[in-house]
């Protein structure tokens, strides 16, 4: 209330009691607010920099989820299981959590006592996230450690690969490392296929992930692999290796190649065998050899399908061929006109390549590229090497070749080749995984005529009944096997080596109705006794039949002593 | 009016209070099944794996082999010959007329203690 006193005088304001107290208490309202907003804004600063906090939830670096991931099982044809995993606890800790690290380490002792108390309580002290105490665990372990109730210890359940079979399967498999990722073999070959990506994102877990069912027949792998073990003393070779195709479909029932290594030991791949390093690798798809006198199956089917010699023609093995200063010879030299069958028979080199020269060397190398010994090869497996054969033929470098020599493919491309040979002349791409009819008739490609598949068929009998095959036919009685041997002298010093051999043997049975092809391989045999050799029918021929002996009845193949199966085979004309 | 009002809401509230309370031990009590669950459920996964890894390596071709070769000469065992493999084309037909005198041969024959079965099918 202001009093007028003047017209030019200042005016008087005068402030009562009560509204004086109104304002203080007005003023001290406010203050309370200021503070209140304050206090209110930094719990929400201290809010949103705690919301800003990024904790570390990786262990060494991987996600829980990358570590908990697991990997399809793996599966033979008849569904035993080839690889699989196994979920082991894991113990950790996260040290800023735990409350009385000297409680802890006195408690955890009690349960594990082989863990030394000074480095225990050093990994328990501190603010890390995560420490690692002790991995792999038993489930009984597991759960006297959760009845301790320590705070900040935890579980994590890891997984672990395991092959039930040892080495029995290591180059199909091949291993994973500490990470779980596959290396080399079919897990390397899963990961490609997008399981590293579902692993990564953490859905690759439990038991969600379908089981990969392979082509592989653990029996077939097993017979093989002991009947190529027991041939490396036998024979005392270097190595030795061998693989099963089913003509029919492609599938590999059987790939063994010696020395092979432990999937459960991954370190085992790269060990040094008899002092000699990097011998451990698969010698079927990633060697590539002079196959020898094999190769002969080849140049005598395309030279057969392509007309330009009959089963009835002669051919002149008197002399040798002579290519300016060398002269090819034959090994077991008959030196007199040999017909087909005999060239086949004996493995002629001279009659070889007459045949290659009545056909022309560019039909021949076009032959070899129709059956696919250029293209590298189709199967999953990551560790495969391409052929080694030249773009254009030279006269002499094409005669070598119609007998196997000069010229370089892995023993799985013959394999591939021989059984479309005797699969009345139609290919399937080699293959690890199981086919189903529909991709088998999809894929199906034709290489040669039913008529010639049936003379190479006739060819192949004939020469495991009275050929280079018979030691090898003795072993098999009755399961009607045909094959090729080659015997080829290893390079060494740039020159052919007259003491050191590589053998081959090529072969398929039932030959009245062809279901399995087979390669042999073995590197620098010996004889076995004085009165057997060192060429391929002694050794490669040998393991050959002792692998059919074993694997025709558990694949469903019946013995036959039929005279006349042979005789309707083999027609007694071409004996 | 203001006052009921009130009251109504005390009463609200304090019920609201007691069944939050209450929710919250069930949830935490929920929660600590839960986890004890998963972790049964885990440990259970594991041991099947352990167990399903144990099965596939006693059924593994190269684990039975030992054992066959172990017991090779206890149990008289031979690996099959080719020529021990015979078919049904080979066994004879059923006679017309029960064949009383063979059956009287095999009876006195195992009296005698010489089992025909023991001989290899398809003749000697």
């Amino acid at each position: 209330m202001a009093i007028m006193t003047g017209g030019d005088a200042a005016p008087i304001s005068l402030t009562g009691a009560k509204k004086f107290r109104g304002d203080l208490t007005r003023t001290r309202i406010r203050w309370v607010i200021i503070g209140l907003v304050t206090l209110f804004l930094i719990v929400c600063g201290r809010l949103v920099q705690l919301g800003m906090v990024v904790q570390d939830t990786t262990i060494e670096g991987r996600t829980r989820e990358a570590i908990s991931a697991s990997r399809p099982a793996i599966l033979d044809r008849n569904g035993l299981e080839m690889a699989v995993d196994i979920r082991v606890p894991s113990l950790y800790a996260e040290p800023r959590r735990i409350i009385d690290v000297d409680d802890a380490v006195e408690k955890l002792r009690t349960v594990l006592p082989d863990l030394d108390p000074a480095w225990l309580r050093n990994k328990l002290s501190g603010e890390k996230g995560f420490v690692w105490i002790k991995r792999d665990l038993t489930p009984a372990l597991e759960d006297k450690i959760y009845q301790l109730g320590i705070p900040g210890l935890d579980f994590l359940t890891e997984s672990k690969r395991f092959y039930p079979g040892g080495p029995e399967a290591s180059h199909i498999l091949g291993s994973v490392n500490v990470d779980n990722q596959g290396i080399g073999g079919i897990e390397q070959y899963i990961d490609s296929q997008g399981l590293a990506q579902l692993q990564s994102v953490g859905i690759a877990n439990g038991g969600n992930l379908k089981p990969v069912q392979l082509s592989i027949d653990m029996r077939v792998q097993h017979v093989m692999r002991q009947v190529l073990l027991d041939a490396l003393t036998r024979y005392q070779a270097k190595a030795d290796a061998g693989v099963m195709i089913d003509v029919k479909t492609g599938e590999v029932l059987g790939l063994v190649s010696l020395p092979d290594f432990d999937p459960n030991d991954p370190s085992s791949m790269i060990a040094p065998y008899n002092g000699e390093k990097a011998m451990r690798f698969n010698r079927i798809t990633a060697g590539k050899y002079e196959l020898g006198s094999t190769f002969k199956t080849v140049t005598i089917a395309g030279a057969l399908d392509a007309g330009a010699i009959k089963m009835t023609d002669q051919f002149d093995a008197r002399f040798g061929v002579r290519f300016g200063r060398f002269t090819i010879t034959d090994f077991h030299g008959q030196h007199r006109m040999l017909s087909l069958p005999e060239v086949y028979k004996y493995s002629s080199n001279v009659g070889a390549i007459h045949i290659e020269q009545t056909w022309g060397k560019d039909n021949f190398r076009g032959f070899m590229t129709k059956v696919g010994f250029d293209s590298p090869l189709p199967i999953e497996l990551p560790e495969k090497t391409t052929s080694y054969i030249p773009k254009t033929l030279s006269d002499v470098t094409a005669a070598t070749a119609s007998f196997g020599h000069g010229i370089s493919i892995t023993p799985l491309h013959m394999a591939a080749a021989m059984a479309a040979f005797v699969n009345n002349g139609v290919y399937e791409p080699p293959t690890v995984y199981k086919r189903t009819p529909q991709e088998v008739a999809q894929l199906a490609k034709r290489f040669i005529s039913p008529k010639t598949s049936l003379e190479i068929r006739e060819l192949m009998r004939l020469n495991g009944i009275e050929g280079s095959g018979s030691v090898m036919n003795r072993l098999a009685e009755g399961y009607r096997v045909g094959g090729k041997t080659g015997t080829a002298e290893k390079v060494e010093n740039g020159r052919y080596s007259r003491s050191k051999n590589f053998n081959v043997f090529a072969s398929a049975f039932p030959m009245d109705a062809p279901k399995y092809a087979m390669v042999v391989i073995i590197d620098e045999p010996h004889r076995e006794s004085a009165t057997t050799g060192d060429t391929a029918g002694w050794n490669a021929g040998e393991i050959t039949g002792r692998i059919v002996a074993g694997v025709a009845p558990m694949l469903g193949v019946a013995p036959n002593f039929d005279q006349a199966l042979d005789d309707q085979m083999v027609p007694v004309s071409i004996r | 009016m203001i006052r009921k009002l009130n009251i109504l809401l005390l009463i609200t509230s304090s019920i609201a209070f007691v069944a939050v309370y209450g929710l919250k031990y069930s949830v935490e009590e929920v929660a600590k099944n839960k986890q004890a669950l998963e972790r049964h459920i885990e440990q259970q996964k594991g041991q099947l794996s352990l167990l399903e890894a144990d099965w596939s390596y006693l059924n593994q071709p190269s684990y039975i082999q030992p054992i066959i070769d172990r017991h090779i000469a206890q149990l008289n065992l031979q690996p099959i010959k080719q020529t021990q493999f015979g078919s049904l084309s080979e066994l004879p037909m059923r006679p017309v007329q029960p064949d009383t005198a063979a059956m009287t041969a095999l009876f006195s024959s195992l009296q005698a203690g010489v089992d025909p079965a023991d001989k290899p099918i398809g003749g000697q």
